[in-house]
């Protein structure tokens, strides 16, 4: 392309295609780093659902920061090649991007509170990560869905943070939670809110890829 | 009829504008490799609309590696949609 004159026509031409390549990168968002967020989540709930069971002792709640420990370099890391590697930044980015950020600053000052009622003796403040998990990170999901058009994700948001306000009313109630199906029901919800959106999406796109 | 924008009636210009009005931003090298043009030239293009204030350019470092990232302004958003609907006047659609 050069910088010479053009007629009307030739100048909407350039539109129309201008806004197709553009629109190539929209059709595939990256769910990379939500992946990675999500396995860490899982694979953690795992090992220490295993240790809980198997081998019970309150040092086992301390693979938990496991997630962030690990999670925030993987995520500055991919981030970085992310921006090398696009080029481009969407609308829809942009606004991914913004949910996001606003559901690790919730974690980040949810964890900040749980660490300061820790130090003043409350040892059962942690609860409220859990309910941070199933119901800020399920809202969170279910508009990344609504923003992506994908309604897998507004489905697994919505069951976790629904999740989320039964598990919230148990714990209200008096039900103690247990292990054995709090963890399980944790696991259930990032497989639902992320895994199986991302499968779904992947799979809608390699389809999509072959049949062009 | 109204004249077309003359810094916009342009191949490359009007390509880049295309593709910025579509997007939050670019980088230049994925404004290069979309609009099929050499680095010198769309250096040049770039540094114009720059200069008319339809885009920012904003040069910086990913990692080590020197990123240039160009935006659109709103003088340029609204210098676009004007350019459009000359545009669709001279094709009377």
């Amino acid at each position: 392309m050069e910088d010479k004159k053009i007629t009307p026509q030739e100048s909407m031409a350039i539109i129309s295609s201008m806004i197709d390549a553009s629109k190539q990168r929209v059709a595939m968002p990256d769910l990379r780093i939500s992946i990675m967020w999500a396995s860490l989540t899982i694979v953690t709930a795992a090992v220490v659902l295993a240790l809980s069971l198997t081998a019970y002792a309150p040092w086992v709640n301390f693979i938990w920061f496991a997630i962030p420990v690990i999670g925030f370099p993987a995520m500055m890391l991919m981030v970085r090649k992310n921006d090398n590697r696009k080029g481009v930044k969407t609308y829809v980015d942009k606004i991914s991007d913004g949910i996001w950020r606003i559901v690790s600053s919730i974690a980040i000052l949810v964890t900040v509170i749980c660490i300061v009622f820790q130090a003043a003796g409350y040892y059962g403040a942690w609860l409220s990560m859990l309910f941070y998990a199933f119901i800020v990170v399920g809202f969170g999901a279910a508009i990344q869905g609504i923003v992506i058009e994908e309604r897998s994700y507004v489905f697994g948001g919505m069951f976790s943070a629904i999740i989320g306000f039964a598990v919230m009313a148990l714990s209200f109630c008096g039900v103690s939670l247990s292990v054995v199906w709090a963890i399980p029901l944790y696991i259930l919800c990032f497989l639902l809110m992320f895994i199986v959106p991302a499968f779904i999406i992947s799979r809608r796109y390699n389809r999509k890829s072959v049949s062009e | 009829m109204k004249e077309l924008d003359p810094l916009l009636h342009s191949q490359l210009r009007l390509a880049v504008m295309s593709i910025l009005m579509n997007v939050e931003e670019a980088d230049f090298v994925f404004l290069r490799e979309k609009t099929e043009s050499t680095a010198g030239n769309l250096s040049v293009q770039l540094d114009k609309l720059s200069s008319a204030g339809y885009i920012t350019v904003e040069k910086g470092f990913c990692g080590k590696k020197p990123r240039t990232v160009c935006r659109i302004t709103n003088d340029g958003r609204v210098a676009f949609e004007s350019y459009v609907e000359t545009l669709k006047q001279y094709l009377n659609l």
